[in-house]
């Protein structure tokens, strides 16, 4: 800024120099002042003037330009409107995605540097993450190579509360220094000490926010308090921070030591699943992490993974926002993609708008000009007009945003996206506002293209042609957006019909399950495992259903599976190793019909085989292929596991789904269980007409007859599907939503640019007609347009959808991403829409009358 | 954008032609316009200022103090290459501004 004194300085100067000129002209030296004075009019405007040169003159314009902006949006409501909801809906729908998928993608994990915490382990096909075992466990703790701290929790499980209320609670058990690896604090207390994570060591606990709350109303006084936890007293620690949860994504309400033991041989030790997790050392990245702990992790699979599976096994270093959320990536980048296009063609539309609105406002532009705006000023105005339009339809699309998360839920309570647990913060917001200023700078920048010409001062129409050239860009820009989108959504939409309708070799309806877990010191002898179960078949086998039988697990549910190479087959040499695992399931006679499961060679289980003892299975049909090829297995004779028996095949059943509905079923066998045959779990089936709430009823009755502090958990099969459904359902929910909202966009864009070249060739069209043209011509010269529009834009948009579609490989089921059926039904979709839109149009100048349109302008 | 306006500011006009006959400082330019114009032109001198920071502020004319002949302090402007170049382009204009003006006022 200019100094003041400066600028009076120059005024002075400047009086000085006209008085002594009227002097010389002979005025007095009264008159010359007065003349002086005259002659340069207010003095203190003037330097208030020079001032605001220096010093106001952006803030004053930009008043100004806000204020004439507001001015033209209240002259053209409908203009404005139509901006802002247009605007509004690809911001809302951006926003309403990104707060899903932040966490996701981008946000810090809950923990403090949380990008240096690594999941660390096996990786076989036992589990579809990684896995560890005690006794690697501990040799890695002891050569802690590129960690900072290595730590490890049992995989999880569920916690009986004795309180008067009996409550299952989720609880896991945990080493000593779990939660500061994490770098989690207790909010209350302290943590375990590496005393009480020994063997034998006192019983202690942390617990919840939510239950502290819950169980004990937030009294501070809950430390050091004994509580029953699986019939055991436990001594209360502490308090674990609001929120906290478990780094594989796991809630919970109640930790405790794990305990292991290194006293245990090896043998018992390497028998032993548990989840491991580190934080690198600082400088360390995860990929030199990996190749220090490899010769480690070699040193420890010949120790502790049998042969015939080493090869099947490897080693995982990975970070932990890629072991929470690996499996939701691709899908995040779809629906990020598909805002994205959806954002992109609400910038285009309403820089169509805004290219009709500064045609008919080309007069206007041009004015200013004439009287002093430069270029650079009429483009700030006209940025201005943008970004107060981006502001608005950002605020509106923020709110649209909350409508639409809380809609997402609706749609699909439950999914792995965490729609749930959106909450709008600052992060959020920012993103909004940022989606909005880029929005107003994408569309902002064509209107800015046109320059203001003196000719359109004298109205007229010649000054078109750059800007009819840009509306064909957008349009075709706009037409191939919303082919990839369209495209995207009839992929999705495919497979999951693909998915929702390919049979899954069980009935699934009707089914109901209800799972009982021999827990607690009662069923600490296998015998009275075993008996609990043997009484539960028989009470419950009495209740009304169609179909009942029982088994050890349930398809769906994930369960580890034994080698194939254990398998030993009567008179036959040994089958090769690397065989990957077998599932295997204990069932009772009645379990495939009660399932709807068909034998295809064979016969199922009977009561009387189990009554006479006999050692009987059936394989499913992947395993039978397997072992013997086109040859019937029936009757041979096989041991399952290494030296367990020899039992005979009986039967072949059809294959059923019993990893993941998305993937063919894995080799699997089934055992008839005998009376006295101890689990851990047990599972009947019911296939009933009856409702889930009227059979538990029944069976508590009979349960708690047995046991009343047994608890049962209910369900179904379908349940287990639905949850398997629940994500590609609501991606192509959303994607599909998306792509009709695109599409609209598109129509709505083509309608408005046709309509708007119908008007502007009023005169040629009435000039045409009057010579002889046809309404049909006329109609058809005007569909040229959008024929051009439509074709280029489909080329460009097949072509992208090409090249994009192999981002979609993961998440298609038994769809090629290059389909060509779904390409061609997103064409004539599109067609469909564009020729509706632009349809009216063309119709309208059919029917023009050319006397009227002749005397336009 | 490589084109310029097309319209300009009269007054920031008549200055930067007036300064293409070299340096002058604000009073300096009064007496020129008023007498190249034959005194069509009076321009209140106190409305000049502004326009001539703003000019400057734009680079299009540089000011600095000097002395005048008679040895009074004064601020000199100077007409800068972009001045030159905005000049050149503005006169080409001048016609169709005209004209866009004439038409407005329905003179044409």
């Amino acid at each position: 800024m200019k100094h003041d004194d400066e600028l009076r300085e120059e005024i002075d100067a400047h009086l000085a120099m006209r008085r002594e000129w009227n002097e010389r002209r002979g005025l007095n030296a009264a008159d010359a002042q007065q003349a002086t004075q005259r002659q340069f009019g207010g003095e203190l405007r003037t330097l208030e003037a020079m001032r605001a040169v220096h010093r106001w003159i952006w803030l004053d314009q930009a008043v100004q330009d806000v204020r004439y902006s507001f001015r033209g949006f209240r002259r053209s409501p409908g203009f404005t409107t139509v901006a802002i909801a247009t605007l509004a809906i690809g911001i809302g729908a951006s926003t309403a995605v990104f707060s899903a998928i932040d966490p996701l993608l981008f946000r810090p994990l809950p923990y403090p540097h949380g990008d240096r915490l690594v999941s660390v382990g096996y990786f076989g096909p036992v589990d579809s993450n990684e896995f560890q075992l005690v006794s690697t466990q501990f040799d890695w703790r002891r050569e802690q190579l590129p960690f900072e701290s290595l730590t490890a929790m049992r995989t999880g499980g569920q916690c009986d509360l004795g309180s008067e209320v009996p409550r299952t609670v989720p609880c896991y058990q945990v080493e000593a220094n779990f939660l500061p690896t994490l770098g989690v604090a207790p909010l209350m207390g302290r943590l375990f000490t590496a005393d009480e994570d020994r063997p034998g060591g006192p019983r202690v606990a942390l617990i919840s926010h939510a239950l502290w709350q819950s169980e004990f109303g937030g009294d501070a006084s809950v430390l050091d308090r004994t509580i029953t936890v699986d019939e055991q007293p436990v001594r209360i620690l502490g308090v674990l921070p609001r929120g906290f949860v478990m780094p594989q994504l796991g809630e919970v309400d109640l930790l405790q030591p794990a305990r292991f033991d290194d006293r245990l041989p090896r043998s018992q030790t390497s028998q032993q699943f548990i989840r491991s997790f580190a934080r690198l050392r600082d400088g360390v990245t995860v990929q030199q992490a990996r190749e220090q702990l490899q010769p480690l992790f070699e040193d420890s699979v010949r120790k502790d993974v049998p042969a015939e599976l080493r090869s099947d096994v490897r080693l995982v270093v990975r970070s932990l926002r890629d072991r929470q959320y690996h499996d939701l990536i691709p899908a995040s980048w779809m629906l990020l993609g598909a805002v994205g296009a959806l954002l992109l063609l609400a910038c285009f539309n309403v820089a169509n708008l805004l290219l009709a609105r500064t045609a008919a406002r080309r007069r206007e532009l041009a004015l200013r000009a004439a009287i002093g705006a430069g270029r650079g000023r009429l483009i700030r105005q006209m940025s201005t007009e943008s970004l107060i339009l981006a502001l608005a339809g950002g605020t509106a699309g923020t709110l649209l945003a909350l409508v639409l998360v809380r809609l997402f839920v609706r749609l699909a309570p439950g999914s792995a996206f965490p729609f749930e647990k959106v909450v709008v913060d600052a992060r959020i917001l920012i993103f909004s506002l940022a989606v909005s200023v880029l929005s107003a700078f994408v569309f902002g920048v064509f209107p800015c293209t046109e320059r203001p010409n003196p000719e359109a001062l004298a109205g007229w129409r010649n000054a078109g042609a750059v800007s009819n050239r840009l509306r064909v860009i957008l349009v075709t820009a706009q037409i191939a957006a919303s082919l990839v989108l369209l495209s995207g959504a009839t992929l999705l939409s495919q497979s999951l019909s693909r998915l929702q309708n390919q049979p899954l070799g069980f009935t699934p309806d009707h089914l109901i399950s209800a799972t009982i877990n021999a827990r607690g010191s009662r069923y600490q002898r296998p015998e009275a495992r075993g008996e609990l179960l043997d009484e539960l078949e028989t009470r419950l086998s009495r209740l009304p259903s169609d179909e009942f039988a029982m088994s050890d697990s349930s398809p769906l549910a994930g369960s580890l599976g034994r080698p194939y190479s254990n398998i030993r087959v009567a008179n036959r040499p040994p089958l090769p190793a690397n065989g990957g695992l077998v599932m295997n399931r204990w069932v009772t006679p009645g379990y495939f019909r009660a399932l709807h499961i068909p034998m295809i060679k064979g016969r199922d289980f009977s009561e009387f085989e189990r009554a006479s003892g006999e050692s009987v299975v059936i394989l499913n049909s992947a395993l039978a292929r397997k072992m013997f090829g086109a040859e019937s297995p029936l009757g041979e004779r096989i041991d399952l596991d290494g030296g367990a028996g020899w039992s005979s095949i009986v039967g072949v059943a059809a294959d059923s789904k019993n990893i993941r509905i998305d993937q063919p079923a894995d080799p699997e066998y089934y055992r008839l269980r005998p009376k006295g045959r101890p689990s851990y779990s047990g599972i009947a089936w019911f296939r009933t007409g009856m409702t889930v709430e009227a059979l538990a009823k029944l069976v508590q009755a009979e349960v708690a007859s047995i046991d009343p502090s047994l608890p049962v958990t209910f369900g179904t099969l379908q349940d287990r599907v639905d949850q398997q459904v629940k994500q590609p359902r609501l991606i192509a929910l959303l994607v599909v939503v998306f792509a009709l909202s695109g599409l609209l966009l598109a129509a709505v864009g083509l309608y408005g640019v046709m309509s708007f070249l119908v008007t502007q060739r009023t005169r040629e069209i009435g000039v045409r007609m009057a010579v002889g043209a046809r309404g049909r011509d006329v109609a058809i010269m005007i569909a040229r347009f959008a024929g051009f529009c439509t074709t280029a834009g489909a080329i460009v948009g097949v072509l992208a959808s090409l090249a994009l579609a192999r981002f979609a490989r993961t998440l298609l089921f038994e769809v090629s991403p290059y389909d060509p059926f779904s390409i061609g039904i997103s064409v004539l979709v599109l067609a469909g829409a564009v020729a509706l839109a632009a349809g009216f149009p063309a119709m309208r100048a059919a029917k023009m009358n050319p006397a009227v349109s002749l005397r336009t302008d | 954008m490589s084109r310029p306006d097309q319209l300009q500011g009269t007054l920031e006009l008549l200055i930067l032609k007036t300064l293409v006959t070299g340096p002058n400082h604000g009073f300096g330019i009064t007496l020129h316009v008023q007498e190249v114009s034959g005194g069509l032109l009076n321009i209140e001198d106190g409305s000049l200022y502004p326009a001539l920071h703003r000019l400057e502020k734009n680079g299009l004319v540089r000011g600095e103090w000097r002395k005048t002949a008679s040895g009074r302090r004064a601020r000199f402007y100077a007409i800068t290459k972009a001045g030159d170049k905005r000049l050149a382009e503005a006169a080409k204009n001048w016609t169709s501004v005209v004209e866009g003006v004439q038409r407005v006022m329905g003179l044409a």
